[in-house]
C-alpha cells in the first residue's frame, strides 16, 4: 500500500515563509509532504545554512538595491528567487520508502528517477553532481536536510532569470566540475523552453509521485502552525565603509 | 543511517567519536551546530550535531548511551571524516563516557574491535565487509602496506559462499537421501517436452474480470465498426492563460479537461449527429439530448470510462468537481453501474500520460469520440510572420462512418477548434 503524501500548492508564496513552513514540516510533523510553490516575491537572495555573503554576494550591490537575503536551514548554495522561480520540496519520513538509505547521494539519486519521469519528453534529463540538467546545462539545483528519520529535498527549477538579477551573486568557489567555468547565462537553461506552461511541472511531478505515494491535496490554512524556534532568517548585510 | 557516529573505545570507558562517513565518500564537511554540550546525558540514536556537506545538512546520531565529557569542535570547523585503522585522518569530534555495567563484555568488544582497526581499510570496504558477515581480519589485503581492498572481500565473499553451496549440494544429492530422480526430470534438451518448456518460461495469468472484461468485449465490438480518424492541431496559449488565471480564483481542479469538454458540449448542440448512436440494424440514429461525457481513465484495475451527466447544464467548475469525484470513484474502483452507463460522447485524455497521437477506438454504442494528446511547445508564426513558441495540442477524432461523414466531423472540429483557441467565446454561449 502506498503511504500518504500531502501536497500543497502555492502560487507566489514568499520564500522566507516557504523555508520556514518547510523546516517546521521537516522537525514537527510526521507526515510526507510536497510543496510547490509557483514564483515569489519579493525576489530574494537564498543562501545555504553556512557560507558568507562577502564570498558570495556583490554586497554593495545588493544593499544598495534593497534585496532581501534569507540564510536557510539546509546546505547548498546561494540563489537568488523571483516570480519567475518554481519551488518543488519533498519531505518524507524514512519508512515511506524503507529501502532508501538516508544519505544525501542515494535520495539524490531517488528523486533523479523521479524527475526522469517528469520530463519523460526530454531524453537529455541527468543529474550532474547534485544539479539536474538537460545535457550540460542545468535547470535546477538542491539543497538537503536530513535527520534520523526524516529527510528534506528541496528544487528551484529556472522557469526564466533575469541576467541582471544574477549578477548579485558571484561566480561560486567550488562549482561543478561540469560548469567548466562556463558565465551563468551558458550554464543555466529555462525551463520554459521546454514545458508549455508554469503549473505543467506541478502536474507531471504529481503523475510521477502518484506511483510511490497516495496524494491528498492539502490547502495551506489546513497546515498546523505548531511553535518552532526556526533556523530560516533573515541577514544583515554590512557594506563596506565609503 | 544518516550519520551514526563509529567510535573508539579507551581503557577509561571514554568513546571518542570521529565523524563517520556520510555516504558521499571522503568529503569535507563543516561542522554547523551541536544539539548537546558538555556534561549533558545523550541517549543511543539521540541527534550530536548538524554537518553540512556540499549540499546537504545531515544530524549525526550517537550510538551510545552516556555523557558528552568534551567537545571538541566548534560550529564553523571543516573536518574530515572517517580515519583508517590505526592511522587517523580525523580528528575526535567529541567524547562520551559511556555507561555499561558489564565490564567483561566492554572489554571483549574493545579486543575484537581494536584487531579490526588495526587492519587497513576504507571505511566503505568496512561496510562492505560487514554487510557480507567477513571479518577483515581474516582478509590477506593485496594493496598497499596490506591493505584490504574492496576486490578482496568480495573474493573471499565467493569463495564463502561457493563453500557453502557446496555444503549445501552435497547434503542433498539423491544418492544420499536415497530419492529416485522423477522420470521426467530429463536432462537431455532435446528431450524436453512442450509442457515444461510453458512451465520454465515463469507465464503470469492475468483473469479478465472487472473493467479489463468490460474493455474487452466492448473492443471487440468496436472492431466492427467502420472507424475513421480526423487529426487537429489546437493552439491553446489563451487557454493556458485563461486556465491558469482561473485556478487562483476557485478550490476545484481546474486542468484543461473541464474547458475541453464544456467547449465539446457547446458545439454539440449544432452538431447533434455527433451525440448520438445507432440500432444494431444501422436502421435508426438517436440523437441524444443529454450531453453524457464519459471520461477515459486509467486505473490499475483497467480502463474505466465514467461520465459526467448533463454537462450542457454545468459549470466549468462542476465539470472540474465531476472529473475529480469520478477519478477518486475510479482508482478505488467503487464507480457504480450509473457512472459509466448511458454516456453519449468520449474523451480521452492520454496527453497526460504521454504520447500525441492516437487513434481512438469508440466507446460503443457511442458515435464519437476525442483523443487529446499532450501539450507541446512548438515554434509557430504569429500574424507578424515571426516565430515563436506556441502550446499546441494535438487532437484525434473519432467517429462511427455510418453515422458521422467526414464534412461534417471537419466542420464540428473547426468550431470546437475556434472556441478553444478563443475561450472569450464560452461568454457568448452563457444564459
Amino acid at each position: 500500500m502506498r503511504p500518504a503524501m500531502r501536497v500543497l500548492r502555492l502560487q507566489g508564496f514568499p520564500i522566507f515563509r516557504q523555508l520556514q513552513l518547510e523546516e517546521r514540516l521537516m522537525h514537527k510533523s510526521d507526515e510526507n509532504w510536497c510543496v510547490f510553490n509557483n514564483g515569489t516575491s519579493p525576489p530574494t537572495i537564498v543562501m545555504g545554512v553556512s557560507g558568507s555573503p562577502e564570498e558570495l554576494l556583490d554586497v554593495d550591490a545588493v544593499s544598495r538595491d534593497g534585496i532581501p537575503v534569507v540564510r536557510r536551514f539546509s546546505g547548498g548554495g546561494t540563489v537568488i528567487v523571483d516570480e519567475d522561480t518554481l519551488f518543488v520540496t519533498l519531505i518524507c519520513s524514512r519508512k515511506a520508502i524503507p529501502s532508501l538509505e538516508l544519505f544525501p547521494r542515494t535520495i539524490l539519486k531517488w528523486t533523479g528517477e523521479l524527475y526522469k519521469n517528469v520530463f519523460l519528453d526530454n531524453p537529455d534529463f541527468t543529474v550532474h553532481e547534485q544539479d539536474y540538467a538537460f545535457g550540460q546545462t542545468k535547470i535546477a539545483g538542491n539543497a538537503e536536510s536530513i535527520s534520523k528519520d526524516r529527510w528534506l529535498h528541496h528544487t528551484s527549477f529556472l522557469w526564466d532569470y533575469s541576467p541582471a538579477r544574477m549578477a548579485y551573486l558571484t561566480i561560486p568557489r567550488r562549482a561543478p566540475a561540469y560548469r567548466l567555468g562556463r558565465s551563468h547565462g551558458d550554464f543555466i537553461c529555462k525551463l520554459k523552453d521546454y514545458l508549455s506552461y508554469r503549473e505543467e511541472l506541478a502536474e507531471l511531478l504529481e503523475d510521477a509521485l502518484g506511483r510511490h505515494f497516495c496524494l491528498e491535496r492539502t490547502r495551506l490554512e489546513d497546515v498546523d502552525e505548531e511553535e518552532y524556534k526556526h533556523r530560516t532568517r533573515f541577514v544583515e548585510l554590512l557594506r563596506s565603509p565609503i | 543511517m544518516s550519520g551514526e557516529a563509529a567510535n573508539m573505545v579507551s581503557e577509561a570507558g571514554i568513546v571518542e567519536v570521529p565523524l563517520a562517513q556520510t555516504g558521499e565518500g571522503i568529503v569535507d564537511c563543516e561542522l554547523v551546530r551541536w544539539f548537546v554540550k558538555e556534561g549533558e546525558c545523550v541517549e543511543e540514536f539521540q541527534p550530536l550535531c548538524e554537518v553540512q556537506s556540499d549540499k546537504a545538512t545531515i544530524e549525526i546520531t550517537s550510538r551510545y548511551k552516556g555523557k558528552v565529557s568534551k567537545v571538541n569542535f566548534m560550529p564553523g570547523a571543516v573536518l574530515t571524516p572517517c580515519f583508517f585503522g590505526f592511522f587517523r585522518v580525523g580528528e575526535t569530534l567529541l567524547e562520551i563516557m559511556i555507561s555499561d555495567g558489564d565490564g567483561s563484555f566492554k572489554l571483549e568488544e574493545k579486543e575484537n574491535s581494536q584487531r579490526e582497526r588495526e587492519v587497513l581499510a576504507t571505511p566503505a570496504v568496512r561496510s562492505l565487509a560487514r554487510q557480507l558477515g567477513i571479518a577483515l581480519k581474516d582478509v590477506a589485503g593485496s594493496g598497499e602496506a596490506g591493505r584490504v581492498l574492496k576486490d578482496d572481500v568480495l573474493k573471499i565473499a565467493s569463495v564463502k559462499e561457493a563453500v557453502e553451496s557446496d555444503i549445501t549440494g552435497i547434503s542433498s544429492t539423491p544418492a544420499e537421501t536415497g530419492e529416485t530422480v522423477p522420470a521426467d526430470e530429463i536432462t537431455d534438451f532435446d528431450k524436453i517436452s512442450a509442457d515444461r518448456v510453458e512451465q520454465m518460461q515463469d507465464d503470469k495469468v492475468i483473469p479478465v474480470r472487472g473493467f479489463r472484461r468490460i474493455m474487452a468485449k466492448t473492443m471487440a465490438a468496436a472492431a466492427s465498426v467502420p472507424h475513421f480518424h480526423y487529426m487537429e492541431e489546437i493552439n491553446v496559449d489563451a487557454l493556458v492563460k485563461l486556465r491558469a488565471h482561473l485556478q487562483l480564483q476557485t478550490r476545484s481542479k481546474l486542468t484543461f479537461l473541464p474547458f475541453l469538454i464544456k467547449a465539446l458540449s457547446l458545439t454539440l448542440v449544432r452538431y447533434p449527429i455527433l451525440n448520438s448512436n445507432i440500432n444494431q440494424d444501422a436502421s435508426e440514429i438517436r440523437c441524444k439530448t443529454w450531453h453524457n461525457v464519459g471520461v477515459a481513465m486509467a486505473t490499475d484495475s483497467g480502463l474505466a470510462v465514467p461520465n459526467i451527466k448533463q454537462v450542457q447544464k454545468l459549470s466549468l467548475e462542476e465539470i472540474a468537481d465531476e472529473i475529480t469525484r469520478l477519478s477518486k470513484l475510479a482508482a478505488a474502483n467503487k464507480l457504480t453501474p450509473d457512472d459509466v452507463s448511458n454516456g453519449t460522447i468520449t474523451v480521452s485524455n492520454f496527453g497526460a500520460i504521454g504520447g500525441k497521437f492516437g487513434s481512438p477506438v469508440l466507446n460503443l454504442p457511442e458515435a464519437a469520440i476525442l483523443a487529446v494528446g499532450r501539450i507541446q511547445k512548438l515554434p509557430r508564426f504569429n500574424e507578424e510572420g515571426r516565430v515563436y513558441p506556441a502550446s499546441i495540442m494535438s487532437v484525434t477524432l473519432g467517429a462511427d462512418h455510418r453515422v458521422i461523414d467526414g464534412a461534417t466531423i471537419a466542420r464540428f472540429c473547426n468550431e470546437w477548434k475556434d472556441m478553444v483557441e478563443h475561450p472569450e467565446k464560452f461568454l457568448l454561449s452563457l444564459k
